[in-house]
């Protein structure tokens, strides 16, 4: 009885420091995030208001959703969602196919040292910045550029092709894909080593050919990475990315590449429409944390897997 | 590995490599292009003669940069936030996650924070309240501003919480056992076992701050205190349309040196590409430790 | 890149920058003025003491520090050791007034300096003074973050900004003031930039015995002689049009004329698209919305199928590149395009003698319609001590006056703190006048020395114009070939004022119009890009023929269910 008094204390003891620490650990991170987080969110307040920087977010005059009324009532911020959606939907659905294509056919390689040194190549645009980028394919295919001067040899006229309504989009679609591809095609790549090569030489044994191969075994075998990757992607669908378009993208295009980032930016701050800006933000927040939620239960459901 | 070599499959091979080399090439291209015209001659490079390899040699874009005291200032700044953000963040989150990967039946509150967390991921003020926070915090032309201004980094925090969940248990009981602490558990026992995942955190993390452009250019009240993205960009890309007069034309043509710009782009570059493949090898491990488990 | 953006930029910012490059040196004299007749006068005089040099020149007994806000321009640099607040500006400013500038912020001109200015408004953290855009002016001022200068203005500015002020009657303090109150400095353009001539190769014509165009009707004839004839081969083009980066007639909100658009074409048939206007009555329509226009697109569509307008127009990088290379017979442009617009079409061809005439209605009558006077606006935080706002005013005045002493060569102009550039409204006229008094001999360059004036371009003006000139003759006509184009800046400057400001230095105008608004209301800040690009569509596509004119009903239709009505109505209401 005493004894397990004195062993009852002790873990007790024991787990009063240890939950003591977790809020020791929790701390740093904690102000971390409440003051650099948490604390510029009470701006959104904003977006409810109309607002003016003398009074501040306290006494500015509140709205209701009047900036949101107007904000839909714009035949601009239609303009600018579809851009966003189509831009942003391409990117998933070809940042999911083309690594997977990417993947399946490097999967096929059989020189080690060639397929180490292609992966370590295809990997690098991803850590280039779009600064970086962007100066860098502006002048590919500017007027001058080597698009153009490759293009000209096949008689095409030159275009600047970043300065085209008409191939806007595409061009921050496949520039983009084209900087991911490869690290996209990691995680399929990793999921390709978890197949179990029995299978194959099984099926090579049988007289099954290569292309079969893939269909029946490969594909099958990661098709629960796939789909969880499309499940993620969801939480994405309006954002088609500020800092490529941000770089990229001029006066010329915003028919078709202006996207709600970049909008925002612009009617927030070059505009000075804080309040419509905040408002579209937030707007693009809610629908995002909508689509999360509707992407955690998803893939809870379906593939069982728990995001965080 | 025992396959029929058929003839298809032989011819599937030969193409399959070609795109293959084809693909890597067009990934390191534009740091070749930008290498070339660094060092074309500035004519060369002006008028689009360089396409694939340099025209017209000359180090006179890197002898200029040599002297370009403003280039240096801005490569130090992203040095230095590079490193101390990096460090400080990878320390704060691996203190960070630690709890977060506790059930709820061993710390409560993990559940309620872990959705602050989340909810963190996902909204905010926008660009206007975090800068007047910004201001009221004096978080202008400071590096600990630069560090800390983008908040804590939520995707990687989950990241890593993800890895330790993953974590056999009886590790840390055994630890417990020996009568560790928590934090002694965490840096003996916990932290050793993640250096994959942290080897990733750390590439992830220093990318990030060092590709940073936006937050370089609002917190900051002039050039002297852009960090390197921030000044390249407004170098490369600021080139307003409607406002430019005719002598700013002019000068603008005459100043223009298409070699100078990448020969600055390159270097920029340069950071990444002599830390990347050392890290390399653990991001793939990294990646799929944290992320898909299975 | 940069060259990429210059290339296809170069027309448009040519047309809406020149302006300042003309600002910047420009000569004065006595114009008779052109007959106004504005429907929106009702000035905004202030009752106040009349301003002395004394006053506007005062030196502090103390330093004041002004914190201002400075753009920067990523291609001027100075040298090693200067800064944006320890230059030969600042070292002036300090020595003679005892203002201490200092620079809390720089950014590169554009989009991150306006970023700033939106950022400061935003966290209502306004430098002292900084100069904005017509849209942070009435955000701020809208928002009670900015000084009110009403008063302080009228009694601190010197003789030769109220010069300034006065040459365009009361225009450029109303458009810096917000709700009655003047909030700003502001900096002024001439008015001759948004005036568009018809230029004409003369030799052309004397070689195809043609007398040189006053009407729309004569014009059309040139043209089409000009097609039989070919002066300058199968490709001859015998009016130019707007490049891919223009449109055919300038938005209300620009300040200077096309390059290559066809607004002369318009106001020679009562037709003033693309403006804002304002009958008696104080009804408000937009220009764009007349039978008049609707009629000058098929009629200029006309033109267009019969081969007198450039086939390519729209589609070309460079309508200035076009005229260089010597083909084309005419075009519409402002007063600097002869002179320092196309200074290449010289160096191919010497003797290419481009004339410019006013445009003029079948009746002979001269309409014109001009921009916004105002191109930036100096403002002034509402907290700033009544000395800051004093020396902000000061160094205005300083700048007008002493500008042109400064040795720029190494510390370009753009150094000056918070620079309001000031140009009288009639500022190449007067100057055209007073070179042709020293050209034929009435005054001397020794008359215009030592004299200030708000004229400040003058002295070194009437100093070259003979050595410039050498082959001029009274009562003829200069011609190209009394050119001296050995100094080839001044041959450009020389040119652009006396040949392409001839004509409205000289035609009494018999109309002028003007856009009774020149900033964005509400709607139009979200719906005007949008309505802006449909109406370049639809006139790009009447002129080329590729849609009929039902194009331009549709149009209208759709602009007046897009926004356009509310618009209207907000303008009224202005």
């Amino acid at each position: 009885m005493k004894r397990q008094g004195v062993s009852f204390t002790i873990a007790k003891k024991r787990n009063t420091r240890t939950v003591l620490s977790y809020h020791a650990m929790i701390l740093v991170g904690m102000v971390w995030l409440i003051l650099f987080n948490i604390v510029p969110m009470f701006g959104i307040v904003m977006a409810f208001q109309d607002y003016n920087p003398v009074l501040g977010f306290t006494g500015s005059k509140f709205t209701g959703l009047e900036n949101f009324r107007y904000l839909f009532s714009m035949s601009d911020s239609r303009r600018v969602i579809v851009n966003t959606v189509i831009i942003a939907v391409s990117k998933l659905v070809l940042n999911i196919l083309v690594p997977l294509a990417f993947a399946l056919l490097l999967n096929e390689v059989r020189q080690l040292k060639f397929k180490r040194v292609v992966q370590t190549m295809v990997y690098l645009p991803h850590f280039l910045s779009w600064v970086i980028l962007a100066s860098v394919l502006l002048e590919i295919f500017g007027y001058k550029g080597v698009f153009n001067t490759v293009l000209s040899l096949f008689g095409a006229e030159p275009k600047i092709w970043f300065s085209e309504e008409s191939y806007f989009r595409q061009m921050i679609i496949f520039s983009d894909v084209w900087k991911e591809f490869g690290y996209n095609a990691v995680i399929f790549l990793a999921a390709l080593t978890g197949i179990s090569q029995d299978m194959y030489e099984a099926a090579s044994i049988d007289g099954c050919s290569r292309w079969k191969a893939v269909w029946y075994i490969t594909l099958p075998g990661i098709a629960s990475t796939i789909v969880v990757v499309a499940i993620l992607g969801l939480g994405n669908v309006l954002n088609a990315g500020f800092d490529q378009v941000f770089n990229l993208y001029s006066p010329l295009v915003y028919s078709t590449g202006d996207i709600l980032d970049t909008w925002v930016y612009r009617i927030g701050l070059l505009n000075v429409q804080f309040s419509l800006a905040t408002a579209a933000g937030l707007f693009k927040s809610a629908i995002s944390f909508v689509l999360i939620v509707i992407s955690y239960i998803v893939a809870y459901k379906a593939a069982d897997y728990k995001i965080f | 590995m025992v396959r029929s070599k058929s003839l298809g499959s032989k011819i599937f091979d030969v193409f399959n490599t070609i795109l293959m080399t084809v693909l890597a090439l067009s990934c390191i291209y534009p740091l070749w292009y930008a290498f070339c015209l660094s060092i074309s001659s500035k004519s060369a490079a002006n008028s689009g003669m360089v396409t694939f390899y340099p025209v017209g040699f000359s180090m006179a874009s890197y002898q200029q940069i040599m002297g370009d005291a403003q280039f240096f200032r801005s490569f130090l700044i992203s040095t230095g936030r590079t490193v101390l953000g990096t460090a400080f963040t990878i320390l704060v989150l691996v203190i960070f996650a630690y709890p977060l990967s506790k059930p709820a039946s061993e710390y409560r509150p993990r559940n309620v924070i872990m959705w602050i967390v989340i909810f963190c991921m996902l909204f905010n003020g926008g660009t206007i309240p975090w800068y007047i926070t910004m201001v009221k915090y004096h978080m202008i032309n400071s590096m600990v501003g630069l560090i800390l201004c983008g908040g804590v980094p939520v995707f990687n925090l989950i990241l890593l919480v993800n890895f330790y969940r993953s974590l056999p248990r009886e590790l840390i009981e055994a630890a417990r056992v020996d009568g560790a602490g928590e934090w002694r558990t965490l840096f003996r026992i916990v932290v050793p076992c993640a250096v994959p995942v942290l080897a990733t955190l750390v590439l992830f993390t220093s990318v990030g701050y060092w590709n940073e452009f936006f937050q370089g250019l609002v917190l900051s009240s002039g050039e002297r205190y852009y960090p390197l993205q921030t000044y390249i960009k407004q170098m490369v890309v600021n080139v307003q349309t409607t406002n430019l007069s005719m002598d700013q034309i002019e000068t603008m043509d005459k100043l223009s040196n298409k070699s100078l710009d990448a020969a600055k782009v390159f270097i920029s570059m340069l950071p990444m590409l002599v830390v990347y493949p050392f890290l390399q090898r653990y991001f793939v491990n990294g990646i799929m430790l944290g992320a898909v488990k299975e | 890149m940069r060259k990429r953006i210059v290339s296809a930029l170069l027309t448009c910012a040519l047309t809406i920058s020149m302006l300042s490059g003309c600002g910047s040196d420009t000569a004065p004299a006595e114009s008779t003025p052109p007959e106004e007749q504005e429907s929106d006068s009702g000035s905004t005089q202030a009752v106040t003491a009349e301003p002395s040099d004394e006053v506007a020149f005062q030196k502090f007994p103390e330093v004041v520090e002004v914190h201002v806000g400075q753009g920067v321009s990523t291609t001027d640099s100075l040298p090693a050791g200067l800064s944006v607040d320890n230059n030969q500006y600042t070292d002036y400013l300090l020595e003679k007034y005892n203002i201490k500038v200092v620079v809390d912020w720089t950014a590169a001109n554009g989009n991150d300096y306006n970023q700033k200015v939106a950022l400061c408004i935003a966290s209502n953290t306004l430098p002292d003074a900084m100069v904005v855009n017509r849209e942070y002016l009435v955000k701020a001022a809208k928002s009670g973050q900015l000084y009110d200068l009403t008063d302080l203005f009228q009694q601190m500015q010197s003789p030769q900004v109220k010069e300034v002020m006065d040459s365009t009657d009361g225009e450029a303090i109303r458009e810096s003031s917000v709700d009655g109150r003047q909030y700003a400095i502001p900096a002024t353009e001439v008015e001759t930039g948004s005036i568009q001539t018809v230029s004409v190769r003369q030799d052309w014509l004397d070689e195809c015995g043609l007398e040189a165009p006053k009407t729309l009707a004569d014009i059309e004839n040139i043209a089409k002689v000009f097609m039989e004839k070919k002066p300058a081969g199968e490709d001859t083009i015998a009016i130019a049009g707007p490049d891919k980066n223009t449109s055919l007639y300038p938005s209300f909100q620009d300040t200077g004329a096309t390059t290559g658009g066809f607004e002369a074409v318009f106001s020679a048939r009562d037709a003033y698209p693309g403006l804002f206007l304002k009958d008696e009555s104080g009804n408000v329509s937009y220009g764009t919305d007349t039978a008049a226009v609707r009629e000058t697109l098929e009629f200029l569509a006309d033109w267009y199928a019969k081969g007198y307008i450039d086939p390519e127009m729209g589609t070309r990088d460079s309508t200035v590149e076009l005229i260089n290379s010597g083909k084309v017979g005419m075009f519409f442009g402002a007063w600097w395009v002869p002179g320092y617009g196309i200074g290449d079409a010289y160096r191919n061809e010497p003797d290419a003698n481009w004339q410019s005439y006013p445009v003029l209605t079948d009746d002979g009558k001269y309409n014109v319609r001009t921009g916004s006077v105002t191109s930036g606006y100096c403002v002034i935080r509402k907290d700033a001590s009544e000395d800051v706002a004093k020396a902000v005013i000061i160094m205005a005045n300083a700048l007008l006056r002493d500008e042109n002493t400064f040795d720029v060569s190494e510390q370009p102009l753009n150094f000056w703190p918070i620079r309001t550039l000031m140009a009288p409204a009639d500022e190449c006229e007067y100057t055209y006048h007073e070179l042709y008094n020293i050209l034929d001999g009435k005054t001397t360059p020794e008359d215009y020395q030592g004299i200030t004036s708000a004229y400040k371009l003058l002295a070194s003006d009437v100093a070259v114009v003979k050595e410039t000139v050498p082959g001029y003759e009274s009562g003829r006509q200069l011609s190209v070939s009394d050119f001296s184009m050995d100094n080839f800046g001044n041959f450009q400057r020389m040119y652009s004022l006396l040949v392409g400001d001839r004509p409205y230095s000289t035609t009494p105008v018999d109309k002028k119009v003007k856009s009774c608004i020149f900033s964005q209301t509400p709607t139009m800040e979200s719906k005007w890009a949008n309505l802006l690009s449909m109406e370049k569509e639809m006139t790009m596509k009447v002129v080329t023929g590729k849609s009929d004119i039902s194009a331009y009903d549709e149009f209208i239709e759709n602009w007046m269910a897009e926004g356009g009505e509310t618009i209207l109505q907000e303008v009224a209401e202005y």
